[in-house]
């Protein structure tokens, strides 16, 4: 996977250079607007991370040049700003992402993979999903685990599938908000872990292999191995 | 909420202002008659009095030189009449007698001794021998009989009896009334005419006033790159219109230098702290002992804290100065609040606490969505942390004159009471609260934000209530506040 990264500050490139090369990303960095543009005519990049204050020209300004050159490659922007222009929700609406700074590594990793997931072609959506003996049946909403049904309410449904196809992988809780309420609110309590203890209560019986781990400090992640 | 205050005409300001001019005009004018009208009546006396002065002089030569026989009163009689014809003032009668005019002769003991006019003679001698009658001046004597009083004249002949001239003053009211009539005739005309005229061009001109402060009260809180309309007149009004523009150009450019600071403040700070976050979050994936990695986090959960305590800040000093930006869409409130209790029902009935959700129909409303899930969430979050267990919170939404209103209450301890007065100043909390204190302000902030306002107090059989009021499609704040905003 080829990875453009536009983003002024060094530190955070810093980072966010070691973190995507370890995440198995192959990854250029532009620390201004005009080398992003000439290292995209020079190269074809499967998606790109964009922050939006950028020392020569405005991030949503960039992107559109690169749209205009022909660059189909999705973009998830960075922004350190406030609020949310409108300008970005356009570009929400166009299939790009978008995340505030500061934000959790987890998070950036899952957008990125949900942006090339989104964009790659022919991933037939198939009407059922299954993790190890975890199997949903998406036509149905039902949930089994070893053959056995598994008691679910629809929300407790809508948030067990959002972690199977995110299997193997950490989700943060503004991820969960995001998706599966469709919200971005930050709450300082615990209401996501509550929704997680029950679904886990549901899923993991006595006895049998624990899916749903916690990764303190992170998010959790639905065991696929 | 239509943007057009359509307002009745009778309590327009132009109605009161063209009153006003209207009653002024009218007394003005109606002083300056009553003058004329007197200046008149004094005119036509005078041409009474000269004449009757002149004929009782003439009347009184001719029984000097007529010698007293029996063509005595015939002579008299005939230069009497005669006399009655040329009154001043006189307009034709219906009836064949003419009882305007009398001409009586008295001897000195005061006796009738000639009678020319209308009936006997008899009540007009008795009315005049009531009066002390000075010759050469006229008066006026009342007979009883008749409604209109006589101008009466005498003389002193020679002989001692006196010789009385009386005209009626019928004719003389008959011009006054006449004028009286034309006047008010005219003096309506003139006075609708006048209101007609102020009433029109008062109103033409308030308008222009009102167009201009339904634009302001448009622009305030919705966008500030909009102005009134101004006129191609040079007038007041014109010159309001642009001290408003002008008004609202500065207020445009300071609310930009406000963006630009809290822009550039947490663009500053919220860089580092993402390099921070990064590092911390690096270090922990790295291996390392669980005492290590619980540091961390909790480093990390501090950083998290301080991010939204950054936010929160920076929305609530905008929104202090009415100056947080909106992305408004169509929302259903009921819906996100049913989401949102669903969200946080399960860490509620984990703790022992009962939600329950009141409403009765959809409540349409254009908000920024994200702003109010921040808000609710607020509200939510507050209950949650501050609610001992086995207390009960009860949501109440409807729909009142045009606003949505969301009352939160719960049987929990209340509010301090020492709180309770500055609850949505920032860095406000109770005893015991580990907040930041951030949480009623900025839930203050997004409803003023919305033009819409929160109330909060402790209910009389105890425990919280919140109330937030959000018009349902607002454009700032209603038009009643607008005097009242500064």
């Amino acid at each position: 996977m080829r990875l453009l990264l536009v983003e002024d500050e060094i530190d955070i490139q810093r980072f966010l250079l070691r973190s995507l090369e370890e995440a198995a990303y192959q990854v250029d960095a532009a620390p201004d607007g005009n080398t992003a543009l000439q290292l995209a005519a020079d190269n074809t990049y499967d998606i790109l991370i964009v922050d939006l204050g950028l020392p020569d020209m405005d991030g949503i300004g960039l992107i559109l040049r690169l749209r205009e050159m022909g660059v189909r490659a999705p973009v998830l922007i960075l922004s350190a700003r406030r609020s949310v222009d409108d300008r970005v929700l356009g570009l929400e609406q166009g299939g790009d992402d978008y995340l505030t700074k500061p934000f959790a590594l987890a998070e950036l990793l899952a957008r990125l993979r949900n942006l090339i997931k989104r964009n790659s072609p022919a991933t037939a959506d198939s009407t059922r999903l299954r993790v190890l003996d975890l199997e949903l049946d998406l036509l149905k909403r039902e949930a089994s685990r070893g053959g056995q049904i598994l008691q679910l309410t629809q929300q407790e449904f809508v948030l067990l599938e959002y972690l199977c196809r995110n299997a193997g992988r950490v989700v943060t809780r503004s991820m969960i908000l995001d998706k599966v309420w469709g919200m971005r609110i930050e709450p300082d309590t615990n209401v996501v872990d509550v929704h997680i203890y029950r679904l886990r209560g549901k899923v993991d019986g006595a006895g049998q292999i624990p899916l749903i781990r916690t990764m303190r400090g992170m998010g959790y992640v639905l065991k696929d191995h | 909420m239509s943007s057009k205050i359509t307002r009745p005409t009778m309590r327009s300001a132009a109605w009161r202002i063209s009153l006003w001019a209207t009653l002024a005009f009218a007394i003005g004018t109606m002083v300056v008659f009553v003058f004329l009208q007197g200046f008149v009546a004094d005119d036509i006396q005078r041409r009474t009095d000269a004449w009757l002065a002149g004929e009782v002089d003439v009347l009184g030569d001719v029984a000097i030189r007529t010698p007293k026989n029996a063509l005595y009163s015939a002579v008299v009689s005939e230069i009497a009449e005669l006399a009655s014809k040329e009154v001043p003032n006189k307009l034709p009668t219906d009836s064949g007698s003419d009882d305007s005019v009398f001409f009586l002769q008295s001897g000195s003991d005061g006796s009738m001794q000639l009678w020319v006019g209308a009936g006997s003679g008899a009540d007009h001698l008795a009315a005049i021998q009531t009066r002390n009658m000075q010759p050469d001046s006229p008066t006026t004597v009342r007979v009883p009989g008749f409604s209109i009083p006589f101008r009466v004249a005498t003389i002193q002949i020679a002989d001692g009896s006196h010789i009385f001239l009386g005209l009626s003053e019928r004719d003389q009211l008959r011009v006054l009334r006449n004028l009286q009539l034309r006047f008010v005739e005219l003096w309506m005309l003139i006075v609708l005419l006048g209101f007609t005229i102020v009433f029109y061009t008062t109103r033409r001109m308030l308008s222009h006033v009102r167009e201009i402060s339904e634009a302001a009260s448009r622009i305030g809180h919705t966008d500030l790159n909009a102005r009134v309309p101004t006129t191609r007149h040079n007038d007041e009004v014109s010159q309001l219109a642009l001290t408003l523009n002008h008004m609202l150009d500065r207020i445009e450019s300071s609310m930009y230098q406000l963006h630009t600071i809290t822009d550039a403040l947490a663009h500053d700070l919220r860089s580092p702290l993402t390099a921070i976050r990064g590092k911390l979050e690096m270090s922990l994936s790295g291996a390392l002992d669980s005492d290590q990695s619980e540091q961390i986090v909790a480093a990390i959960d501090e950083l998290d804290r301080l991010t939204d305590f950054l936010n929160k800040s920076l929305d609530v000093a905008e929104a202090k100065a009415d100056a947080l930006r909106l992305n408004r869409t169509q929302i259903d409130l009921r819906e996100m609040l049913r989401v949102m209790v669903d969200l946080y029902e399960p860490s509620m009935s984990e703790k022992g606490l009962k939600v329950n959700v009141r409403t009765t129909e959809p409540v349409e409303i254009f908000a920024d969505a994200s702003l109010l899930h921040r808000m609710i969430a607020n509200l939510l979050d507050n209950e949650l942390k501050h609610l001992p267990p086995a207390c009960a919170l009860a949501i109440e939404l409807h729909c009142e004159d045009d606003s949505a209103c969301m009352t939160f209450e719960d049987d929990g301890p209340g509010f301090d009471a020492e709180v309770l007065q500055h609850l949505f100043e920032r860095r406000v909390k109770g005893r015991g609260s580990n907040g930041h204190g951030l949480g009623l302000a900025f839930i203050d902030a997004v409803a003023r934000a919305h033009g819409g306002t929160v109330a909060a107090s402790n209910r009389e059989s105890g425990g919280a209530r919140i109330s937030v009021t959000i018009p349902l499609a607002s454009l700032g704040p209603a038009p009643t506040q607008i005097p009242n905003t500064n």
